[in-house]
């Protein structure tokens, strides 16, 4: 289906990049919407940055179109885009001030003078840093240059707003401090942000939505909740949050009584809920959250639960999390919220699993 | 280590210093002490070069002055050296760029092209240039010779922009790009102030090595284009007087007033990058 060429936002038309033989990034469409804050997640060389670079201008795509807000984009120069970029090392220029840093673009655009001083101002305020408008970027901390350069890339409005890893080069409680930051300048400028990460707790805790890359194609996007809720594949299943996956090999049972037993190539029996017959067709994994499974003291009489033994006990802010041997082909993670466990176990404890069967997803490779 | 043996290292330590000072200076007179000798001998009283002199003149200099071949060579060389200067500037300055930016892949490779001119004797780059321009119909133009030049700056200036460039990331040109400059804003506005330090060395590498350079000069230059180097040549085989001595001192003054610039610059924007780090 081709786009309507009145659509706002940002949208992608069959965009690809190949370098000669090396294919960066399969065909793509893709639709992002005004104001809205979108993140590419995905290991390194899966196709995000070649996408963010084709929306800055710096990487021609070998096919496809891209368009912002309707207008074609594809063959602009960088310059004449009116996009922002923040990237992941700052990329602010060392011999300017700061102040002559977020001036920049607008220097570029001949604004007024009186404006852009204006105009300088009001930004740093807001990034908190007009007392440091007179520093060298050097001067600063690596949180306050990554400030900075949110400044610089956004003074101007533009249209689209690219972030590459912004915080990847910041320390773990800089960076919260510092996502709850771009979270409150998203939702004061208004600008479409396109986010790309590899770091999946970041891209839940910020974005509106989610695509997951991998291989130079986007496997699955929606929000956060849809993707957790519903991975299409393994991939995403195990790229987004936790996941204990058991490789389904065989199944037993009949539909009359609504009675199907998987047995995985762990050596796991799963019974599986009714109407599952469908998981056996195709060699297929299973997917269990490690928060479904419920982990207690043995009990002869228990139906569907599994024995295993602890092998490590890692207490979390508000979770605890096990790892339980269950033969020695199957290791399995299960993560308890504090509150509901009563009893910890410790490493060389026998235990018993359990989880619902309709807990478990059925997925693709 | 116990306490006793310390006195032992220190003092093993202070004469290793002493010992390496006078390795250094004797290193250090043997490089320099055939220049100092140059500004006494152009003083003597003797008609010829001789070390130490007898007395004391000043007549040399006063010779010179009434020479004009002198200031002709003199105006010669400058002519030769200030054009040769801006265009190796520019070609090196572009190289720079070019291979700066190339990958990794055909980085080293060109970087050692374009640093063979500077490596190869001069009298090869002289004979394969000299029929060349004789057949340009070149000869005996100043043209000639600044192209000779221009072949050894080039590679003086691509290796001082090229060490300058390399702290230069990237993604300061392609921010500059999104942020509304064009190709030519962003170099202006963004790379040349952090490369016009290694500009600036590699400018006056390119005019001293032009002013200086003789094997090129003896090839390239006729009795119009004349340079000073060539004229002190020239004169060596008639005789060996102080006037040679005179120009040569004359030279070494500028030389040391370029190379003495040269390491300020260069001083000035270390310490400026060092700020901005």
């Amino acid at each position: 289906m081709r786009a309507l060429g009145t659509a706002s936002g940002l949208m992608f038309e069959g965009v690809a990049k190949r370098y000669g033989e090396i294919t960066a990034l399969q065909p793509t469409d893709l639709a992002v919407h005004q104001g809205e804050f979108f993140a590419l997640l995905g290991p390194s060389g899966s196709g995000k940055t070649t996408l963010l670079g084709i929306v800055a201008g710096f990487i021609a795509p070998s096919a496809g179109r891209v368009l912002v807000n309707g207008a074609d984009i594809t063959h602009l120069s960088p310059e004449r885009r009116n996009v922002g970029m923040v990237f992941q090392n700052y990329s602010l220029f060392p011999f300017m001030t700061v102040a002559a840093n977020v001036a920049f673009p607008l220097e570029m655009r001949r604004e007024p003078k009186a404006r852009i001083a204006e105009r300088v101002r009001a930004m740093l305020d807001m990034v908190r840093l007009g007392h440091l408008a007179d520093r060298l970027p050097g001067e600063l901390s690596g949180g306050q240059q990554q400030r900075v350069a949110l400044a610089r890339a956004a003074v101007y409005n533009p249209t689209v707003l690219l972030m590459d890893e912004p915080l990847g080069a910041l320390d773990k409680n800089l960076r919260q401090d510092m996502q709850e930051e771009i979270r409150q300048f998203h939702r004061t400028i208004g600008a479409t942000i396109i986010y790309v990460t590899h770091d999946q707790e970041e891209a839940a805790f910020m974005a509106d939505r989610v695509a997951i890359l991998n291989h130079g194609r986007i496997v699955q996007f929606g929000t956060q909740a849809e993707l957790y809720s519903r991975p299409r594949n393994a991939f995403v299943a195990r790229f987004l949050g936790e996941a204990n996956l058991l490789h389904i090999e065989t199944c037993d049972g009949d539909d009359a009584a609504e009675r199907w037993l998987a047995r995985t190539r762990e050596g796991i029996a799963l019974s599986l809920p009714g109407g599952a017959r469908a998981a056996c067709a195709a060699p297929r994994i299973a997917c269990i959250r490690p928060a479904d499974i419920s982990v207690s003291t043995p009990d002869a009489d228990c139906p569907g639960a599994h024995r295993g033994t602890v092998t490590e006990t890692v207490p979390m802010a508000d979770t605890v999390r096990h790892r339980i041997r269950l033969n020695e082909r199957c290791q399995i993670v299960a993560r308890m919220t504090t509150k509901h466990q009563r009893v910890r176990f410790e490493p060389g404890d026998a235990v018993q699993v359990r989880w619902e069967p309709g807990d478990v997803l059925f997925l693709p490779e | 280590m116990t306490a006793g043996s310390v006195p032992a290292d220190a003092l093993s330590g202070r004469l290793g210093r002493a010992a390496v000072g006078a390795y250094s200076s004797v290193v250090l007179a043997f490089l320099l002490l055939p220049i100092a000798v140059v500004a006494p001998m152009s003083l003597s009283s003797q008609p010829f070069l001789e070390f130490p002199p007898p007395g004391w003149t000043l007549r040399w200099y006063y010779d010179l002055g009434e020479q004009p071949r002198w200031l002709i060579a003199t105006v010669n060389s400058l002519c030769i050296a200030a054009p040769t200067m801006l265009l190796s500037v520019a070609l090196g300055t572009l190289a720079a760029l070019a291979v700066g930016r190339i990958g990794r892949r055909w980085a080293r490779p060109l970087t050692l092209l374009m640093l063979a001119p500077m490596m190869l004797p001069h009298v090869i780059i002289a004979i394969g240039l000299y029929p060349t321009l004789v057949d340009l119909h070149l000869q005996d133009s100043y043209a000639a010779v600044v192209i000779g030049h221009t072949v050894i700056g080039v590679p003086l200036v691509f290796l001082t922009v090229s060490a300058s460039f390399a702290a230069v990331p990237p993604s300061l040109e392609l921010a500059a790009r999104t942020l509304g400059a064009d190709v030519w804003q962003a170099f202006r506005r963004v790379t040349f102030p952090m490369i016009r330090v290694g500009m600036a060395s590699g400018a006056l590498l390119a005019f001293a090595t032009s002013f200086d350079e003789l094997m090129l000069a003896l090839f390239l230059t006729g009795p119009g284009t004349e340079t000073l180097p060539r004229l002190i040549w020239d004169q060596l085989s008639f005789a060996l007087t102080p006037t040679l001595a005179a120009v040569a001192t004359l030279i070494l003054a500028l030389s040391v007033v370029l190379l003495g610039t040269a390491t300020a610059i260069g001083a000035a924007g270390g310490r400026r990058t060092l700020r901005a780090r």
